[in-house]
């Protein structure tokens, strides 16, 4: 039995791939499995090479996983596109399209003999069975079905309801073509069975999803009634489902002329009262970073979200990328401080969402929610989650007292002002993106600047010591220290358990607060590393050096980074580890050698 | 979103509009009786000061927020329209009148123009064209006439200017007009009308730069030159007509109204509260939201 299944597919646009992997995650849901989907497309806007990954587990799944268990061929040049994103490996059972003639002993796969390779007639047995090779995702879905003895009801119903309004008839061949897929496995074995376990019960029903989808959702939850933005990929998602369902809270839309416009709206939103948000990606964030240094200085609450994909410039529209922590932390002229949230799973997207508004109102500062394409575009289960504990926050609106003589941008304590809005009597007081003294008229005045500076800077240092926004795992003292954040935190999470496995003593932080730096945080943490890593993809490692700026880093401590679009494998990250834990005891016995 | 009174209490005056920030324009600009004119306008539709959000971008005339008492956003450049329309549709009940210069509205930020008219958000939009970046100190704009000598065109503009007017009436907008502070009781009249209109109304004001306007531009020359479109007996209903006497900005100075739609569409922010009033039919639980990806077909 197996606890754990990876299956990676790939064809052309039109052979169904993704609406089988779409089909096979949500019966996976409806049975109570875990399960992680991802998709991945070439450019093209219809046709074209498309492919998905599913991972489905008996067990919570942190990530998209690595070496497929599954590889399904519709045909080989497509597959290979994928290459790294399918990678085969010798435990991996390949299932082809006979239509390919070739050989199973005489795969185009480079450097790896799989465990095993079916040459399946999926296009014959559908237009055989069916009547039309339309159908080559049902028999996939019959031949998963009966090889790994995934949610074989569930996937029935799901393909009926699918089905459903496209007619009786279309259903029934669906079925035919499943039976076919199911009947050619029967006879043709795997050499070694690999049925999956039976997901552990009773199992409470779980949430489908996406990053985009559950940030949207949260953003409701959160008390966000508008929303302005341009649609851009890969976050055009979050605008989609609030336009379908923002005005059921009494929320409003405006899909904006340009990604400028979207923010400008949202800031205006706020200012009269509203909480709002924006999302983009790349290419968005710089056209709309003057207007967050508006927000900055005008101390308007504002919630940003950059689904970052491969960048610079158009880039990599459709591939993950974390290479805009340096673009969120750093994109403002001026001295600018604006916290930095990363989500690094669907589930607590939700989570981060909520942070990033309550921060927002609280602090009356524009917050960059950075997602990632990984997170944003892939498909989940995920636990019900319980908001009953999770607090909403208003802004501090000022009271009776307060606008009898209102003064907008009064010091305070902590730096926070009471923000009112128009329609409230007595706190009529002038926005400005100039500067302006403590009530809102603008000023040249050096000493007032570096006041104000330190005003909307220095009310943003109690976010530093919200330990909420920073997680450990693993043990206390341990030597070797991981640090990872977005997307990279769940292989790093998987990779840590591959590494206590080894015997390594290792630990790993994951910040949902990548900016402003929590010194402290990080100090306590790497107090007991020697050695270790911060994980994340991009060229330059991002985090690393943001880390740098602002701390000594202990000396084993190196950047382990990749570009976009390359993923990081849970057991290549626990190499990595490893060999930095060596590397530590060389050290240790070269210190012992007598000096020459 | 808070409600607020949509109609006056009570008589105002225009002191209530002013406030004690003393503008910086240069003595015998030509914005001060735009001032002056949106005072009286305002104190005549009588919505109190707290009831209006008054947005602006940058240039010298975008400094006229700070200069009245109704809740002001002194922006940044090019933006104040989406701005003014994130505040009106975030709260319907405002009173948003946007102003600016020719710079900030049909070069810089040019490009939100025929969306905020499409849209037709309830705005008010009140321009200060002086055919002249004033702040930065006088290089051309938008609307400098061909061959103008500035300090960015030494040896003359080789382009010609926008017709501010002639596009608005082309994007649709429902209300177009063009005053002089040469002339107050006609400007404070437009300015009035286009606070009134319901949908966007656009207002050009004429509004001379003393220290790098040129002489014919000067509000002396404005009185010897200028024609009331009343007089000259045009129907503010007749949009061709209207988009006729609009081609020749920049060589008659038209006063008074170009066009107003006798049956005005309704209003974004209009449509905005009837979504949502047709869609949430009453306070729906936040958690809610969750519903929409449950497997059991939740809703």
């Amino acid at each position: 039995m197996r606890g754990d299944l990876v299956f990676g597919m790939a064809g052309s646009g039109g052979d169904g791939i993704v609406s089988a992997g779409e089909s096979l995650i949500a019966a996976a849901a409806a049975e109570g499995y875990h399960a992680v989907m991802t998709k991945s497309f070439g450019s093209q806007i219809r046709g074209g090479e498309s492919s998905c990954r599913v991972r489905v587990s008996t067990k919570e799944v942190l990530n998209p996983g690595g070496a497929l268990d599954v590889a399904v061929a519709l045909n080989w040049d497509d597959f290979l596109k994928f290459g790294a994103e399918l990678p085969v490996s010798g435990a991996t059972v390949v299932l082809y399209d006979a239509k390919t003639g070739v050989p199973p002993d005489k795969l185009p796969l480079v450097g790896v003999t799989p465990k095993e390779a079916l040459a399946v007639p999926f296009a014959d047995l559908a237009r055989e069975h069916a009547g039309t090779e339309r159908a080559k995702s049902s028999v996939i879905l019959g031949l998963i079905a009966a090889y790994f003895e995934v949610a074989r009801e569930a996937l029935l119903q799901g393909m009926r309801r699918k089905l459903a309004k496209k007619g009786e008839a279309v259903v029934e061949s669906a079925e035919r073509a499943f039976a076919a897929g199911e009947g050619w496995a029967a006879a043709h074995p795997l050499r070694e069975p690999m049925p999956l376990a039976q997901p552990a019960a009773p199992v409470p029903a779980k949430l489908l999803t996406d990053g985009n989808e559950i940030c949207a959702a949260a953003a409701i939850f959160a008390g966000c009634r508008f929303f302005g933005g341009y649609p851009i990929t890969p976050s055009t998602e979050i605008m989609q489902f609030l336009s379908r369902e923002i005005w059921k809270y009494g929320g409003a839309v405006l899909q904006a002329e340009d990604e400028i416009a979207g923010i400008g709206a949202a800031v205006g939103a706020s200012f009269a009262g509203t909480k709002a948000m924006t999302a983009t990606s790349g290419p968005g964030m710089s056209l709309k970073s003057e207007i967050m240094g508006l927000a900055t200085i005008a101390e308007l609450p504002l919630v940003v979200v950059n689904v970052q994909r491969g960048g610079p410039s158009t880039g990599m529209p459709t591939k993950p990328e974390q290479a805009d922590l340096f673009q969120a932390a750093f994109s403002a002229h001026g001295d600018a401080v604006r916290p930095v949230l990363a989500p690094t799973s669907v589930a607590d997207t939700f989570w981060t969402t909520v942070q990033a508004f309550n921060i927002a109102e609280r602090y009356q500062t524009p917050v960059v929610l950075l997602s990632d394409q990984e997170i944003a575009q892939r498909k989940e289960t995920i636990e019900p989650i319980d908001t009953s504990t999770l607090a909403v926050e208003e802004r501090r609106r000022p009271g009776e007292s307060e606008v009898q003589d209102y003064v907008r941008f009064r010091t305070t304590a902590s730096g926070v002002s009471p923000l009112s809005e128009p329609g409230m009597p007595g706190g009529n007081y002038l926005a400005s993106g100039i500067e302006h003294n403590e009530r809102g008229a603008p000023t040249a005045s050096g000493a007032v600047h570096a006041r104000m500076n330190e005003k909307r800077i220095g009310k943003l240092e109690p976010l530093k010591r919200r330990r909420d926004l920073f997680r450990v795992f693993g043990s206390d003292g341990a030597p070797l220290g991981l640090v990872s954040w977005g997307s990279s935190a769940g292989v790093c999470r998987e990779a840590l358990t591959i590494a206590q496995g080894m015997g390594l003593r290792a630990k790993l932080l994951v910040p949902y607060l990548v900016y402003p730096v929590a010194e402290e945080m990080y100090r306590e943490f790497f107090a007991s590393v020697r050695a270790g890593l911060v994980v994340e993809q991009s060229h330059q490692g991002q985090l690393y050096r943001v880390l740098r700026m602002f701390l000594d880093l202990p000396k084993g401590v190196r950047s382990f980074a990749k570009s976009g679009a390359n993923p990081f494998l849970p057991a290549e990250v626990a190499e990595h580890l490893h060999t930095a834990a060596l590397a530590l005891q060389r050290e240790a016995e070269d210190a012992r050698e007598p000096q020459e | 979103m808070s409600t607020t009174a949509t109609q006056p209490t009570r008589a105002m005056e225009p002191k209530e509009f002013k406030s004690d920030l003393k503008p910086i324009w240069c003595p015998g600009c030509g914005d001060f009786g735009v001032l002056q004119a949106l005072y009286r306008a305002l104190a005549s539709v009588g919505r109190p000061p707290h009831e209006i959000a008054f947005v602006s971008g940058i240039g010298c005339s975008s400094r006229i927020p700070g200069y009245t008492t109704a809740y002001g956003f002194n922006s940044v450049h090019g933006r104040a329209l989406p701005i003014a329309q994130g505040i009106k549709i975030a709260n319907p009940d405002l009173l948003v009148v946007v102003a600016g210069g020719d710079g900030d509205g049909f070069s810089i930020g040019g490009g939100h123009l025929p969306h905020a008219v499409r849209r037709n958000v309830d705005l008010t939009y009140l321009v200060m064209d002086n055919q002249i970046y004033g702040l930065t100190k006088g290089q051309l704009s938008p609307t400098s006439p061909r061959g103008l000598h500035t300090i960015t065109s030494g040896y003359g503009s080789m382009e010609d200017p926008v017709n501010p007017l002639l596009y608005v009436l082309a994007y649709g907008a429902g209300f177009v007009a063009q005053g002089t502070p040469a002339e107050m009781p006609g400007l404070t009249a437009v300015i009035e009308e286009a606070l009134r209109f319901p949908g966007f109304a656009f207002v050009n004001v004429q509004s001379p730069c003393v220290t790098f306007g040129e002489e014919e531009q000067q509000l002396r020359a404005h009185k010897t030159h200028m024609k009331s479109l009343a007089a000259l007996g045009h129907d503010p209903a007749d949009r061709l007509r209207a988009m006729a006497l609009a081609s020749d900005y920049g060589r008659e100075l038209y006063t008074g109204v170009f066009y107003r739609n006798p049956e005005p569409g309704p209003t974004y922010d209009a449509l905005v509260r009837r979504r949502q009033a047709d869609l949430s039919p009453g306070a729906v639980p936040r958690e809610r939201v969750l519903d929409r990806f449950r497997q059991d077909g939740g809703r």
